[in-house]
């Protein structure tokens, strides 16, 4: 009875406890161990180590034309890297920052680099820079996604992005080759940041010599239909134009530079790759060498419209030939010709016998030995018993009024010869020349025609004058 | 029932000390206290101060036994990284000993998804906005000298190169996406190759994805955080309301840029790095 009345009382002392537990808590659970990120073995990821340069750099003069009168986004010290590359091959930058001097500037350019334009390019200067490479200029574009111009759009009042691929499409359309308006992007396998792209697939070209890997920051893609693909991304490698691979085929890579079929017009993508530190990672500064040997690697063959752009060396040497002498006439005009060529970097000097060199040779219509080896290889037919000159293309000339531009390119030097029926025509014909300007001549190929005088100049008897016996010293034959 | 056949004495004595024994265990019962749903809401972006206001809510529901689940609504587009690290870890540390529930209310972007994926089950509305994964923050400037202004080192002033701030926001991805695979498990039905986007989804199509659990209401929280702690008849109360003190929320205002008229933008007024969602500004507004 004693045992049975404890439990009963037990029990009633317990039934509050226990029934309240069970109204609040029908369970329990034990204590658990919560996993969390591992933060203490996170890194920063680093870069590829930088592959080193090849030894041996072809030495080849020449100009390489900047672009920067169309708000390029960029500053010419972010050009610095390649400024040095092309200053170790012995070219030089030039900065085109007055698109009126842009036809004069590329005449004697080898390549002409356009960086994230934000102005359009007029029709006169594309027909201008198509026509460069038409001659064997090199063109090189180069956009890049972070570089787009910021404005805000009137009508939303949203900021929006003027993106440079638009600027330089027309510019790359006679080509074949086009920017798409996007970035490429690597979620899983990239340098640092998910738009800083590696490419490890390249198109066969001396421009992607010695790659095996390189990474671009920010890149658009682009197309071409006829050209090559240089640098190719991998098949994580996504546009954020499409978030896919092109056509969504894993296989085909985006690519982010492309060449044109005749091998003259480089287009990438990136331009951050040619900054400080991003030159030096993987083999970047490979790339940035080989863009630069692309770049002084023209083909362009000077003819006579580069003129005044026509000297190779840094002294021209002016040769009369034995129907030319040194009038005061003659020694005005041999004096502006050697103001105008200082303008161009280049010493004039006269000489008596022909260099292998620079030269300018000054002529008459009338025959002569020494002259005979310069217009013989333009088939031209002097004879002083003609009131005309024969000249191929040109057909017959007359003598009067008419002077002749004869231009040959050496190997070592190129050569000029200038022709008129008289001296005091042939000071005028120097004079035209001395301007720099030959647009008053009909240029066809490598001879030019200028019209110097009304005609009336022209006479039967020989051009070359009769020495006079004097006193006074006559001016001493120099040919 | 000799229960029943008991004397009127020996009766009186039972129910001498059977009255006692139930009106004690009555008492005594009294003292176990009615299970709590602790509820912390997050309504504004993770800085400083609603970090602050969130660790003492989180705090308190660890330390007070009566709560035995908590529910963790959301309607953020997240913060700083420091600040959302910060409450995560204070976050997993209470989930060791109590599950945590979150409901999207609104949005779950950013670092406020690095919190709610760091929690036992996520509900949300299906039209909230859940995702958003992935670090934003200003790259410092190229470091130059001032004449004026003398340190003692190249970064003193500008705090690091600036590619080591973007290979620095790379490895805080890291975290974030760890928190996320650890934090879901196989729950989560998409690699980080969508996961790395950045992509802000609504909460049907994160619900596809696995980033949430379920799509409900705030009662679908409430119930399914009582389910994980088995209780039943539990009260539901506001942490913000005993947890904080003082109020810190009110100084948070210079968080968001603010425009000369007072409107604020979705900007964050310091440079830094952030777990942030930062939507296009609407037409008309810049």
């Amino acid at each position: 009875m004693n045992r049975k009345f404890i439990y009963i009382v037990l029990a009633l002392f317990l039934l509050p406890i226990v029934l309240r537990l069970a109204w609040y808590f029908p369970g329990f659970d034990l204590p658990r161990k919560i996993a969390t990120p591992d933060y203490a073995n996170f890194k920063m990821p680093e870069a590829p180590i930088s592959t080193p340069q090849p030894e041996g750099i072809k030495q080849k003069d020449g100009v390489v034309l900047l672009d920067y009168s169309h708000s390029n986004q960029f500053k010419p010290s972010e050009f610095q890297v390649m400024a040095d590359a092309l200053t170790r091959r012995g070219a030089r930058v030039e900065t085109n920052s007055d698109a009126t001097q842009l036809e004069s500037q590329l005449k004697y350019a080898s390549s002409y680099v356009v960086i994230s334009p934000s102005a359009n390019f007029t029709a006169d200067e594309i027909r201008l820079i198509l026509d460069f490479e038409r001659r064997g200029g090199r063109l090189a574009f180069f956009t890049d996604a972070t570089r787009g111009l910021l404005y805000t759009d009137y009508a939303s009042g949203s900021p929006a992005v003027l993106p440079d691929t638009d600027i330089v499409n027309p510019l790359l359309e006679s080509f074949n080759i086009s920017f798409n308006d996007d970035y490429l992007y690597n979620l899983t396998d990239n340098e640092g940041n998910f738009r800083n792209v590696f490419f490890e697939q390249f198109g066969k070209s001396d421009l992607t010599w010695g790659l095996k890997k390189v990474t671009l920051y920010g890149a658009h893609s682009v197309k071409t239909d006829s050209g090559l693909a240089l640098l190719i991304g991998g098949d994580k490698t996504l546009s954020s134009g499409t978030d896919a691979t092109p056509g969504n085929d894993p296989k085909q890579g985006w690519a982010a530079s492309a060449l044109s079929a005749d091998g003259n017009v480089l287009a990438v993508g990136d331009f951050t790759f040619m900054q400080t530190p991003y030159n030096t990672v993987a083999d970047n500064d490979t790339l940035i060498n080989n863009i630069a040997d692309f770049l002084v690697s023209d083909t362009r063959q000077i003819t006579l419209s580069d003129f005044p752009f026509i000297f190779k060396g840094s002294t021209a040497s002016i040769l009369p030939t034995s129907n030319v002498q040194m009038t005061a006439e003659m020694t005005g005009a041999l004096s502006r010709l050697q103001t105008e060529l200082k303008t161009l970097n280049v010493d004039m000097k006269i000489s008596e016998t022909a260099s292998s060199g620079d030269m300018i040779v000054l002529g008459t219509f009338s025959p002569s030995d020494d002259l005979t080896k310069y217009t013989d290889a333009f088939n031209l037919k002097l004879d002083d018993t003609s009131e005309f000159v024969e000249v191929p293309q040109f057909g017959k000339l007359g003598r009067a009024g008419n002077g002749i531009i004869l231009f040959s390119a050496g190997k070592n030097g190129n050569t000029i010869v200038l022709l008129a029926d008289t001296e005091t025509d042939l000071t005028t014909l120097m004079d035209t020349l001395s301007s720099g300007d030959l647009s008053g001549c009909v240029l066809q190929n490598d001879i030019g025609v200028c019209s110097i005088g009304s005609g009336g100049s022209f006479s039967t008897t020989p051009a070359s004058p009769t020495p006079v016996e004097s006193e006074t010293p006559a001016p001493t034959p120099l040919g | 029932m000799k229960f029943f056949e008991m004397t009127p004495e020996e009766r009186n004595r039972f129910l001498w000390w059977a009255i006692p024994a139930l009106m004690l265990g009555i008492l005594i019962s009294l003292l176990i206290q009615k299970p709590v749903i602790g509820v912390i809401r997050l309504n504004d972006a993770i800085n400083a101060y609603t970090a602050k206001d969130l660790i003492s809510q989180i705090t308190y529901a660890r330390e007070h036994p009566e709560i035995r689940a908590v529910v963790l609504i959301l309607d953020s587009p997240g913060g700083t990284v420091v600040d959302t690290e910060a409450v995560y870890m204070e976050l997993s540390r209470l989930r060791q000993t109590k599950p945590v529930v979150t409901w999207v209310s609104g949005m779950a972007a950013s670092g406020a998804y690095y919190l709610s994926s760091g929690t036992d089950y996520v509900v949300a509305v299906p039209s909230s906005e859940v995702g958003n994964v992935g670090v934003i923050g200003y790259l410092p400037a190229s470091p130059f000298v001032f004449e004026d202004i003398i340190s003692t080192g190249p970064y003193k002033l500008w705090g690091s190169p600036r590619d080591t701030t973007v290979r620095e926001i790379e490895m805080l991805k890291q975290g974030f996406y760890q928190a996320v695979k650890l934090g879901r498990g196989n729950r989560l039905q998409v690699g980080p190759d969508v996961l790395l986007r950045g992509q802000i989804w609504p909460g049907s199509e994160a619900l596809r994805l696995g980033l949430i659990d379920q799509l409900g209401s705030e009662t679908d929280a409430y119930n399914q955080a009582a389910g994980m702690v088995h209780i039943w008849n539990y009260d539901i109360k506001d942490l913000y309301n005993v947890a904080v003190v003082l109020p810190s929320t009110t100084y948070a205002s210079g968080f968001f840029l603010q425009t000369k008229d007072g409107m604020t933008l979705p900007y964050p007024s310091r440079p830094g790095l952030y777990m942030l969602y930062i939507p296009q500004l609407p037409a008309g507004q810049k």
